[in-house]
């Protein structure tokens, strides 16, 4: 249905699709554990407990996308899908008006004119709806970025309902899975999908308190993966986010990003302000 | 949304359910997410028919996106502010409980929640001459205490009669009986 949309595209929409989506090589460098892996078509995973900053850095990320670029920031859309119901739009104003240089309201909803807002509430809807998003991607040739808040949404729900088989509670993740990535691969899109920390923490018996803290990586350590196998193998970039535990730094967050293909970590620290997010 | 029936979406008929069903086809995800050729040929059904029907579930089933600019105009003319009554707790919240929005108030027993409640529900029915729908399902709301917040505001029993009567008051003591409650809240709120 789709593929008859494009072969109707002129010339001059091809080259705005392939231009405008190239951008986003600076959407934020510290989230990428490996400087050399392009940027298209990769998924995100934000994975951490609530309260370490996954949704704040999402307004972070689409702040730095919709604002203007004599404002420093992309002037790409954003297509915003929300399966939490918490999307706070007001804290994405203040956010927008701290980084503008001068905030006034039409430059602010000229950004938020860049934002597309989704609100689905179970994992059939959000199958359903990406399939007719494809129609909106292929009509916004300036959207480059898909983010999900978040993908755990319907985790205990999808398990009550599959009853016994395994399958059968995988099955809608495992296609919005499947879809994302055709999605994301066909139109060179970036998506950042947010996951809960919801299964309990392992503990390690033999090993005891003290190596915990001088292993490099112990944001993810811990880390049990809980989706169906489909999202694992579609994932990039994993994310880990964590509040500082030093008293001193109580109000500092730190993320470890992992890119699986090569396994290189990177760890970064960043704090919470008025603006939005910055990094130490 | 689910299962596939006559009658679901426009040009959905009983015969095309059947022949669906019998090549396994028997949700909606089942039918948006197959091979639609595919299906034609098996089950002797148009491809044009189909595609019709998949883009008609879809207009039907899936949420709608909408603009940022619009949500932001919305929401600025709809949202209110309305203060709790009580001054610090006012500043800690940024003027005030923002409408749209859940507010959550956690404590341990004999933290202070209920006397929150109350003492909102007094600002609001009194001081902003509001409704208030009151859920308690904790047996901890008590009119005299109610009555003596709004004695502190006021000398006049009409007011203070006034401001009782703007509260209403549910109790809900099991999951069911609230889900009920606010159903029906929803139910009557719609026909305002």
């Amino acid at each position: 249905m789709c593929s008859d949309f494009r072969r109707a595209e002129s010339g001059t929409e091809l080259l705005a699709r392939l231009e405008g989506r190239s951008s986003l090589k600076e959407i934020e460098p510290y989230l990428f554990a490996d400087e050399d892996s392009s940027v298209h078509g990769d998924i995100l995973e934000f994975h951490g407990p609530e309260g370490t900053g996954k949704t704040e850095m999402l307004y972070h990320l689409t702040a730095r996308c919709i604002l203007p670029k004599s404002e420093g920031g992309l002037e790409v859309e954003v297509l915003f899908i929300d399966t939490d119901y918490h999307f706070d739009m007001l804290r994405l104003v203040t956010i927008l008006e701290h980084r503008l240089s001068q905030s006034s309201e039409e430059m602010v909803k000229c950004c938020l004119g860049r934002l597309l807002l989704v609100n689905c509430s179970s994992n059939t809807q959000l199958l359903l709806t990406l399939y007719s998003l494809e129609t909106v991607v292929c009509s916004h040739p300036s959207l480059c970025l898909l983010i999900l808040d978040s993908l755990s949404a319907f985790y205990w729900i999808d398990r009550v309902n599959g009853g016994e088989s395994v399958n059968l509670q995988e099955y809608t993740l495992k296609k919005c899975a499947q879809f994302l990535e055709k999605l994301v691969n066909e139109y060179r899109l970036v998506l950042f999908a947010t996951t809960q920390s919801i299964m309990q923490k392992t503990t390690n018996w033999t090993e005891g308190p003290s190596s915990a803290l001088n292993h490099p990586s112990e944001a993810d350590a811990d880390y049990r993966p809980y989706l169906c196998k489909a999202w694992q193998q579609v994932v990039r970039h994993r994310i880990f986010f964590s509040k500082q535990e030093d008293f001193k730094t109580s109000n500092q967050f730190s993320l470890v990003s992992r890119h699986l293909k090569s396994n290189s970590l990177k760890k970064h620290i960043f704090i919470i302000g008025e603006s939005g997010i910055e990094f130490c | 949304m689910g299962v596939l029936r006559a009658g679901l979406c426009p040009g959905l008929t009983q015969d095309m359910v059947g022949q669906l069903r019998s090549r396994g086809i028997k949700t909606v995800v089942d039918l948006v997410s197959a091979d639609l050729e595919d299906v034609a040929q098996k089950c002797g059904l148009s491809y044009k028919a189909l595609v019709a029907l998949r883009r008609v579930l879809l207009a039907q089933f899936s949420a709608f996106p909408c603009n940022g600019a619009d949500l932001y105009e919305e929401l600025k003319t709809s949202t209110a502010i309305l203060s709790t009554g009580i001054g610090s707790l006012d500043k800690l919240l940024d003027a005030g409980l923002y409408t749209g929005e859940v507010t959550e108030i956690v404590g341990g027993p004999g933290s202070g929640k209920t006397q929150v409640c109350l003492c909102v529900a007094a600002n609001v029915a009194y001081d902003l001459q509001q409704n208030v729908v009151y859920i308690d399902s904790s047996g901890g709301l008590t009119a005299s205490r109610i009555l003596q917040l709004l004695q502190a505001r006021t000398p006049e029993e009409e007011e203070q009669a006034g401001a009782l009567q703007r509260i209403q008051v549910v109790r809900a003591f099991d999951i069911f009986q609230m889900l009920d409650v606010l159903q029906d809240f929803r139910g009557a709120m719609s026909q305002q």
